[in-house]
Order: C-alpha cells, then structure tokens, then sequence
C-alpha cells in the first residue's frame, strides 16, 4: 500500500513538474486515439453498411412463359441447396405485374397505358449470403439459359465490386493507418518519459544507491506514461461523446443505408477500447524508454 | 585467506580482484584485503590509483575482470542483479559532492532512502529523525540543500548513508569540498559513526586527518596494494 501510495504520488509529481511536454504529449496520444476511435466507428458503420447492401444483392432468373412448374420448383431446390444463398423468392407473372403497378402509383415518370396483357416474366429472385459469391453463382445460373426454364439472368456486378473493394481498403487500408498513428503514439510516449527520466537522472541514481529495486524506479515512470494516455483516453472520449450525434446525423442523412444508431453497448466497447489502448500505448512505451536508461 | 572467507569476523574481502577497463587501463591489480567488522580504514592514494574503482565494485556499481569480491558473507560477483539492492541496503555511501537532491529539504532527503525501498512514512520519519540527530541536523530539517553549509550538506548525505542502518559506511573523499574545520567535523562524526559499530571505510587525500587519526591505512599505487598498516601514516 505504502509502495502504492509513493509510485502514485512520485508518477503525479512527475506529470506536473514538466506539463508543457507533459500535455503535448497528452494532445498527441489524444488526437492518435480520436482517430482510432473514428476508425472504429467507421469500420462499424461501413461493416453495417456492407452488411446492408450484401442483404441486398440478388440475381434475378427470368423464366421462359413455357417453363413446367416442377421444372422450375426442381431448379428452385437446386438453387437453395447452395450454402452462398440465402434466400429464393418465385415472383410469378401477375405479382411482377403488381409490383409494376405500385411503383407506377409512386412515380409520375412512370405511366402504365395497357394492363390488358402481360408482357412481363414469371422470375426466380436469389437472395446471396456474401457479395463475393455472385460471380460464381451467376455463372453456374447462365449455364441454365437455353435449357427451356431460364431465358436470362440479370445481376448486378457494379454493385457487388464495389462492395467487396470497400471492404478490402478499409481492412487493408484503415490497419495500415492504424498502424502508423500507433507508431507515432509510442514514439512520442517514449521521448516524453525519456525526458522525464533525464530530468530525474541524480534521483534515480541516488535510488539505485541506495538499494531501491529496477522494479521500484520503473513503476512511477511507467504509471506517468499510463496518466498520459489516459488523460489522453479522456480527452478523446469527451470529443467522441459530443461530437458523435451531429456526426451521424450528418452521415445518416448523406448515406441512408447506414444503420441509425451504434447503441449502447458499441460507445461503451468503444471508449474501453480506446482507455485500453491508451494504458497499453502509455505504459508501453514509458516502459520502453526507462528500460533503456536502467540498461545504462 | 580464502579458507577463512565466510569465518571470523571479516565483512570485507577482496581476493586476488583486479579490474581492467576496454580501453585497457588497469584500475586494479591482484588486491588481496580484508576489513573486519567494527574496523575503521582509510583508503589512501593518488588520484588514479584505484580507490573509486574499489569502492564501486563494494557496492556492485561494477564487476571485477577477475577474483572474488565479498561483502557482509555474499558473493558480489556472483549474486544475481535481483540481490544488489538489498546489498546496497547494507553499504551505506557518502561522496565528495554530496549526491542531495536539491528539491528535496534535509528530512526528504534523508526519509527518500526509506521510502523508496518500500518502508512506511512512519517509519522513515522515524528512522529520519534519529539519523538526522545523530548527525545534528534536528533543527535543520526543514531546509533545502541551497540553504546548508558544505558541511551541514555532507552531514546531511552521512544521514541519509545511515537512515537504513547499514553494515558499512563508504565515505568517498568526504571531505573533498570542504575546509579544514569543517572536514574535522566531518571526521568527528565518521568517528562516532565507528563508534556505534558501523564499519567504516573512508577514500581520502586529507594526510593531516589520517595522520592524526592514526587508524588502520591501505595505501593503493598503481592498482595494486602497497601498504597495510594497523596504525598507519599517510605517507611512509
């Protein structure tokens, strides 16, 4: 407790008796950890997002006008034993016809003259578990074309391209931004508790003089590297905290298919992320730098 | 001697120690000594003649090159780095420039060898006060190192040396920076440190101390121990 109560007192003095370094480097780490915590955020968007419009990718199978229903109910079972499919919807002549109808209600563009025929086709509607499968599924469908059941299928690769290239820079890409800002977290850490460790240079050596273990010079130096990324944690969280409603209220309105809220349960995983990156980054890095000195 | 090592009364051996640094200057040279308990030494020797050297491998600030270093029965060589604190918790050690931390006032200074090595506030005001009486510096502790003599420094760095009541006190040229009376002070003190039954080892320059003190004197040249006499002289 006593050991406790000086590591405690020795890393605070330590903090203000160079606050200039000390709150520069509480910025640094502060403005690291709104960028992860905004790089989370995003991920979490974007994955739902990603999730959203991979729900919405389908292919589209237009049966001929003479198609057997059992042939078409035999290839509907061969469709749905696919694990890449989620789902496989009949939408027969007339319910495509429906569906003409409402949209035409909707939009003034869009004028129905005649609905005393049905030109349109009887389809099987493929709903796909993960946007990458489309382009193999799409291709094991067109080999159906010509059989006497499908006259054509229509998807949408454009959709399913960009999806996937989305998915992939943001893995890739916010991991290597990521990666940097970590870099330079430690660095900055390293250099603010070197300096903090010359500044105390004779009291350390009068500590080893006196018997005082590697364990005991390290701990104030190493809890003054945690004070800072977490004060920085603090910093971070109380501009995530304020900022995060008008944000996505900003990115709701600018892109409609992001879930609207991340609940409660992802601002709480979030800020904890964030406080155990900043002890890790913080501790880390003070350990780093008085390793070095003691080493000496 | 070797066979008596760890028997009698020794808390001081060096056997057949030398010292040689990278850049090939011999520090010491096949030292043999040996410093019972409760004994007062003067290490004497020109500058260069190896008597820091000697010194930091008591407290393990170094390794010899060769042969066996013990102090208080435990192998300095061979213990653990684990170990050294707690061997410098019995080698108390004074230097020339005093080693006080100026932000610190004469009682924080000499309470921080307690505290950093896990003892209670309560304990090291304690242990503060009784050394800071020893010393005679009661009434200034509440001063901070810029306010003291250079004498009331060095006496404040011997409390300090003793608050965890060691074995040995190692005074490094103590009276280095200091003037004639006040080095007496100083050596006063050491004395009654010995006095109280702490073994006492003490570097110096000073033949007028050594002379009139007549103790035991291990004269070092080049390295190498050239004179051991229980009443000796600074110079032969």
């Amino acid at each position: 407790m006593r050991r406790l109560e000086y590591v405690v007192t020795t890393a605070a003095q330590g903090f203000w008796r160079n606050p200039v370094m000390s709150l520069a480097s509480t910025f640094t780490v502060g403005l690291m950890l709104l960028l992860f915590a905004f790089f989370l955020a995003t991920d979490r968007g974007l994955q739902a997002a990603v999730g959203v419009l991979e729900s919405k990718v389908e292919l589209a199978l237009f049966l001929e006008d003479d198609a057997r229903v059992s042939d078409v109910l035999d290839l509907r079972a061969r469709i749905e034993a696919d694990p890449a499919v989620s789902r496989v919807d009949y939408v027969t002549k007339e319910q495509a016809m429906a569906r003409l109808v409402d949209i035409a209600a909707k939009r003034p563009d869009i004028q129905i003259v005649d609905t005393s025929e049905n030109p349109l086709q009887a389809s099987l509607e493929v709903k796909l578990a993960h946007a990458q499968d489309a382009p193999r599924v799409t291709a094991a469908l067109r080999e159906e074309i010509g059989k006497g059941v499908v006259s054509d299928v229509v998807d949408n690769p454009q959709v399913v391209d960009k999806l996937l290239t989305i998915t992939r820079v943001l893995s890739f890409g916010g991991l290597a931004v990521l990666a940097m800002m970590l870099i330079v977290a430690l660095f900055v850490i390293v250099n603010t508790i070197r300096i903090a460790v010359h500044a105390r240079r004779d009291e350390i050596e009068i500590m080893k003089l006196v018997g005082a273990t590697d364990w005991f010079v390290r701990w104030p130096f190493i809890l003054e590297g945690m004070l800072v990324g977490a004060l920085g944690a603090m910093a971070a969280t109380a501009v995530v905290l304020v900022a995060a409603g008008p944000v996505m209220n900003a990115m709701v309105s600018f892109i409609e298919i992001l879930p609207l809220s991340f609940g409660t349960t992802f601002v709480w995983q979030l800020v904890g992320s964030v406080f155990a990156l900043a002890l890790a980054v913080g501790g880390g890095g003070a350990m780093l730098s008085v390793r070095a000195h003691l080493a000496k | 001697m070797v066979a008596l090592l760890g028997r009698g009364n020794q808390l001081i051996t060096l056997d057949d120690v030398s010292k040689r640094y990278p850049n090939g200057t011999d520090a010491l040279r096949d030292v043999d000594l040996e410093i019972d308990s409760g004994d007062f030494v003067f290490l004497v020797g020109s500058s260069g003649a190896g008597k820091s050297s000697l010194i930091r491998l008591l407290i393990r600030e170094e390794l010899p090159s060769s042969g066996r270093v013990w102090v208080d029965g435990q192998d300095v060589v061979r213990m653990k780095h684990s170990a050294v604190p707690k061997l410098r918790r019995r080698v108390g050690v004074v230097f020339q420039d005093f080693k006080l931390l100026p932000r610190k006032t004469v009682a924080e200074n000499v309470g921080f060898a307690l505290l950093v090595t896990g003892h209670s506030g309560e304990e090291a005001r304690e242990e503060t006060e009784r050394a800071l009486a020893l010393v005679g510096l009661s009434q200034r502790r509440g001063h901070f190192p810029d306010q003291l003599s250079g004498g009331e420094k060095q006496r404040t760095a011997i409390a300090r040396a003793l608050v965890s009541r060691p074995k040995i006190l190692i005074a490094d040229e103590p009276t280095g920076n200091l003037d004639p009376v006040t080095s007496w002070e100083i050596i006063k003190l050491l004395v009654r440190v010995n006095e109280l039954g702490t073994t006492l080892l003490m570097a110096t320059h000073n033949a007028e101390i050594v002379n009139a003190l007549r103790r035991r004197v291990v004269h070092l040249d080049h390295g190498m121990v050239v004179r051991d006499e229980r009443e000796g002289q600074y110079a032969a």
